[in-house]
């Protein structure tokens, strides 16, 4: 088996409150948080990954969440140290953070910066005060905008800002200059996506009113342009970089790599070595109940086989996010599967003006780009 | 001449839905021990699903009960059931026919409605003896003496001894059943004359063939005998006769004035027609009973299956279906758009709906339904006549000399605040008032209405436009010629013969308009801009345009999102299934009966 490349996701399930648009396991912290409980969790249960992934060193590691920023640098510092002590890092290993404005101040991330944390990603989600309450935000416009300079000053060059649009009553101007913004704080990444009511949300539930289609892709449009003469270049559905700077961890979601998870509510993918199966797992979801199963060796929820029919149709649900697609062999490469099994969804799409293959490479085209979901639906079985 | 057994009783129940007719039959059949408690299970008539859901009896039934009465005697009292809707009116004169009386339940609170009153009119017609009851009288909303003078009123029966009861908490049965007893005559008839049997009802049971439920009118039905069905002159051997008690009792002979069941090897019910008159091969009647009608299906579209692959079982579907409904018609039809499918016919909406639904639960079936239309009777230029079921038959203008079109004299029955409404709604609908007449606070109107009118959503909007006050019933009455056209509808350019409709010269522009903007809502918007455009012959006559879609992509998708991003997916794709491909334009179901919705403001 040709090599797969490894990330590490970590999982913090708490936020000072729940926004009412978003579906990731996160739980309001309400009085303290059990840091050193989780943190021990956490590493109890990579230690029982370990036979999975027996090894293999890391590409990344990604800590996502909820808010992990309501970490302290020391609850993080032993985390990283415990990461080290079981898993090889590849040189030049890519370690993000997620930050969330107004859960942190200058110490702390000087703190994360000296724990080997070398990359952040802020959610500022809006710099209109308007839509960042009607978004449950926590924190206010002024503590968006200094969350870059205390960044920056703490030593992270490399960070990126998370940025929605099509938000409540939004018009196409104040798009723009919720990108304007974002982009003069001269973040190297830009993660910059539309607003999406998701079952088990508040906004899914009281929908609020949202800018019409028609606005929407407008707002992209413009988006997308004033974001490439920014010199940012897209390479996935909602991700920009400057050059050099795309996030590994993120791409290796994409390019159907592996990835251990560890932490409440964490999915991860692997590949058994032995017989290139496939499977997919998720560990418990509420923190008490995780971190009581993560002592005992038994985090994970749940873990499913993927057949081969689904293999095929999560691949490409993943590689045609990327702007400039996959080499054909990658396909071969990381599902162990012909490519008999997308020929005829392929043949399909390529007729249909949907995706093109050019250079060894099946890259949308400028039509597919736009409706990714139906080029994808050609790989659904029926 | 001999005489019937004078301790019989047949009768009948007219009751408009949810007046309490299901709850009064369960009462006298648990009053009389037909079946033991852990037996009844409610609304024991009611026996398709369906029924019980809707509450509407679609299939006349009955059943046979002992009642010992005050006076020491033993009555012998049928109980037939009848079909209680407009659509179905044929039917419920058949079963009335088999009746000698009716109990007359009227809600006591909610008073007389119209179907009550048509099918009391065809019970008073029929020379039955018609017993007021009013029903639900313990309700506190009960207003017994309004609606006794209503039912004077306007049904003009001597409603002063109406019985009171309530069938829910038993108030009052045994005095109804006392009072049945005395005020419903016995059966007439002569035992000795050759026989005469009326159908009352028919049915498939797939383990007995054809049941035919009969009330014997003259003579007897005896097992092994050889019958004759007059309409058909086809002869069969009787193999089993009975009566429901409401159980299956078997029983050697049904002499003049009982009713019950007929069992003799008929393999399909068009042989056993309602209405029909059965009698003795051997020693046959001279003349049949009256009133017998060949069932003639009034409404008509086109029934398609969304997948093609389920043509086959679309077609076994209503073969099935068909050995239980009689009235139900069908032929293949080939749309250029919708590919193979089946023009059915039906007695009415009510009909129609109830078919599509059963071939959509019962048999699993996703199916596409044009719009409903009725049957015109066109003249051709060489003075030929002939009758068309679809617009699509319709012949071209050249060749055409006139189109006639259905004609229904309807009554609608409505208290006097909504009589405007209800009369701004039929001029609307191309209706003349025929009649009108106050009933103390009840408006009975006539109107001639066409029945393409009343098709569409006349009932729907008759019903908001009273607050659900008015009711309806109607009879067909005539061909009449009529300015028709049909307009066609083209989608990106293309006719579509499916969506293709009939409407009246003076309504086509804003129909055609109000047809196009509907579907412009209900087609979701595509990769592509669609054109949608109402046409007469060449003439564009109205067109909207469902713009196209920008973009369809899920925003984000992380590691942790595939399993739920791959389900939303395949669920979107199973929702896109159940559209129509017609040229490279997805069609949802319910756009292909957007005319129906057209007035839907």
């Amino acid at each position: 088996m040709t090599h797969i490349p490894l990330s590490l996701y970590i999982h913090i399930p708490w936020c000072i409150r729940k926004c009412p648009y978003c579906d990731f396991n996160s739980h309001a912290a309400s009085n303290g948080l059990p840091e050193k409980q989780y943190t021990q969790a956490l590493l109890t249960n990579l230690s029982n990954e370990l036979p999975h992934i027996w090894g293999r060193k890391l590409e990344s590691i990604f800590i996502g969440g909820g808010t992990p920023s309501l970490f302290s640098a020391e609850s993080i510092d032993e985390l990283l140290c415990g990461i080290r002590a079981l898993l090889p890092f590849r040189p030049n290993i890519e370690i993000t953070l997620e930050a969330n404005p107004g859960t942190f101040e200058q110490d702390k991330f000087r703190g994360f910066r000296e724990a080997g944390i070398n990359r952040l990603s802020m959610g500022i989600q809006s710099f209109n005060p308007e839509h960042l309450q009607a978004l449950g935000r926590v924190h206010d416009r002024e503590e968006a905008l200094r969350a870059a300079d205390i960044a920056r000053t703490a030593g992270f060059d490399n960070f990126n800002l998370d940025l929605m649009f099509g938000l409540p009553q939004q018009t196409l101007e104040q798009a723009m200059q919720d990108l304007q913004q974002a982009i003069a704080l001269n973040p190297t990444h830009l993660s910059w996506y539309q607003l999406t009511l998701e079952p088990n949300t508040l906004f899914y539930k009281s929908p609020p009113v949202l800018p019409d289609d028609d606005l929407v892709a407008d707002m992209q449009l413009n988006g997308q342009h004033f974001i490439k003469r920014s010199c940012y270049a897209q390479y996935e559905v909602s991700a920009y970089a400057r050059q050099g700077f795309e996030c590994r961890h993120n791409r290796n979601y994409w390019e159907f790599g592996d990835y251990v998870a560890i932490g409440a509510g964490a999915h991860g993918k692997l590949t058994n070595p032995a017989d290139g199966s496939i499977t997919r797992y998720h560990n418990y979801r509420q923190p008490a109940e995780y971190m009581q199963q993560a002592m005992q060796g038994t985090a994970r929820s749940g873990t499913e086989r993927l057949a081969a029919a689904d293999l095929g149709f999560e691949f490409m649900l993943n590689a045609l996010r990327l702007r400039d697609g996959f080499p054909v062999a990658l396909f071969t490469e990381r599902t162990g599967l012909a490519s008999d099994y997308i020929k005829a969804g392929l043949e399909q799409a390529l007729q249909r003006g949907l995706l093109d293959v050019e250079g060894g490479y099946v890259r949308p085209t400028a039509t597919g780009w736009q409706f990714l979901n139906r080029v994808i639906q050609l790989f659904l079985e029926d | 001449m001999g005489e019937a057994n004078k301790n019989i009783r047949n009768f009948s129940i007219i009751a408009h839905i949810d007046h309490g007719k299901s709850t009064l039959s369960d009462r006298f059949i648990q009053y009389c021990g037909g079946l033991e408690q852990r037996e009844m299970e409610a609304q024991v008539l009611d026996s398709m699903d369906l029924e019980r859901e809707r509450g509407i009896t679609i299939k006349a039934q009955s059943v046979s009960l002992d009642y010992k009465a005050r006076n020491g005697e033993i009555y012998h009292l049928n109980f037939i059931d009848t079909p209680g809707h407009v659509d179905f009116s044929y039917e419920v004169s058949r079963s009335l026919s088999a009746c000698d009386g009716a109990l007359l339940v009227v809600d006591a609170s909610q008073g007389v409605e119209a179907q009550s009153v048509a099918n009391c009119y065809t019970a008073i017609d029929l020379n039955l003896e018609v017993v007021p009851v009013l029903n639900k009288i313990d309700l506190p909303a009960a207003d017994p003496d309004r609606v006794c003078q209503e039912i004077e009123d306007i049904i003009g029966i001597d409603a002063s001894d109406a019985i009171r009861v309530s069938a829910k908490s038993g108030i009052g049965i045994e005095d109804l059943l006392e009072q049945l007893v005395e005020r419903i005559p016995p059966p007439k008839g002569d035992p000795d004359a050759p026989l005469k049997a009326l159908i009352i009802d028919s049915w498939f049971d797939n383990y007995l063939g054809v049941v035919v439920l009969v009330r014997v009118i003259d003579g007897e039905i005896r097992k092994k005998m050889k019958i004759r069905f007059m309409s058909t002159g086809r002869d069969f051997q009787v193999e089993r006769v009975g009566v429901y008690t409401p159980k299956t009792k078997d029983l050697d002979v049904l002499r003049a004035g009982e009713v019950g069941f007929m069992i003799s090897g008929i393999k399909e019910i068009a042989a056993a027609k309602v209405g029909d008159t059965i009698t003795d091969a051997q020693k046959p009647a001279m003349t049949p009973l009256e009133g017998f009608k060949e069932i003639q299906p009034r409404v008509f579209a086109g029934l398609f299956p969304i997948e093609s692959d389920q043509y086959e079982n679309l077609r076994d579907a209503l073969s099935k279906l068909k050995l239980n409904d009689s009235a139900l018609f069908y032929e293949p039809e080939t749309s250029q758009a919708l590919g193979f499918g089946f023009r059915c016919g039906f007695l009415g909406m009510l009909h129609m709906e109830i078919v599509q639904e059963r071939l959509e639960r019962e048999y699993n079936l996703d199916l596409i339904s044009t719009a409903p239309t009725v049957i015109y009777e066109v003249v051709l230029t060489n003075g030929e006549k002939k009758f068309i079921h679809s617009p699509s038959e319709l012949p071209p203008v050249n060749k055409l000399a006139e189109i006639r079109e259905p004609i229904i004299v309807g009554t609608i029955l409505v208290p006097q605040e909504y009589v405007g409404n209800v009369i701004t709604l039929c001029i609307e609908k191309r209706g003349v008032q025929k009649n009108m007449q106050y009933m103390g606070n009840q408006v009975s109107l006539t109107f001639e209405l066409p029945l393409a009118e009343v098709v569409m959503d006349f009932f729907d909007r008759l019903k908001s436009c009273s607050r659900g006050y008015a009711s309806f019933d109607y009879a067909m009455n005539r061909f009449e010629a009529a300015p028709m056209v049909r307009v066609d509808v083209l989608v990106n350019g293309e006719r579509v013969d499916a969506l293709a409709l009939m409407i009246h010269r003076d309504f086509a522009q804003s129909r055609g308009r109000q047809l196009v903007e509907k579907m412009k809502d209900l087609i979701p918007r595509q990769m592509y801009e669609v054109a949608i455009q109402a046409a007469i012959g060449s003439n564009i006559i109205a067109r909207s345009t469902v713009k196209a879609m920008r973009k369809d992509v899920t925003a984000k998708c992380y590691g942790g999102d595939v399993s739920r991003k791959r389900k939303l997916l395949e669920k979107q794709k199973e929702g896109k299934k159940r559209m129509k491909q017609v040229g490279s334009v997805e069609i949802p179901q319910e756009a292909f009966l957007a005319v129906l919705k057209v007035s839907d403001k």
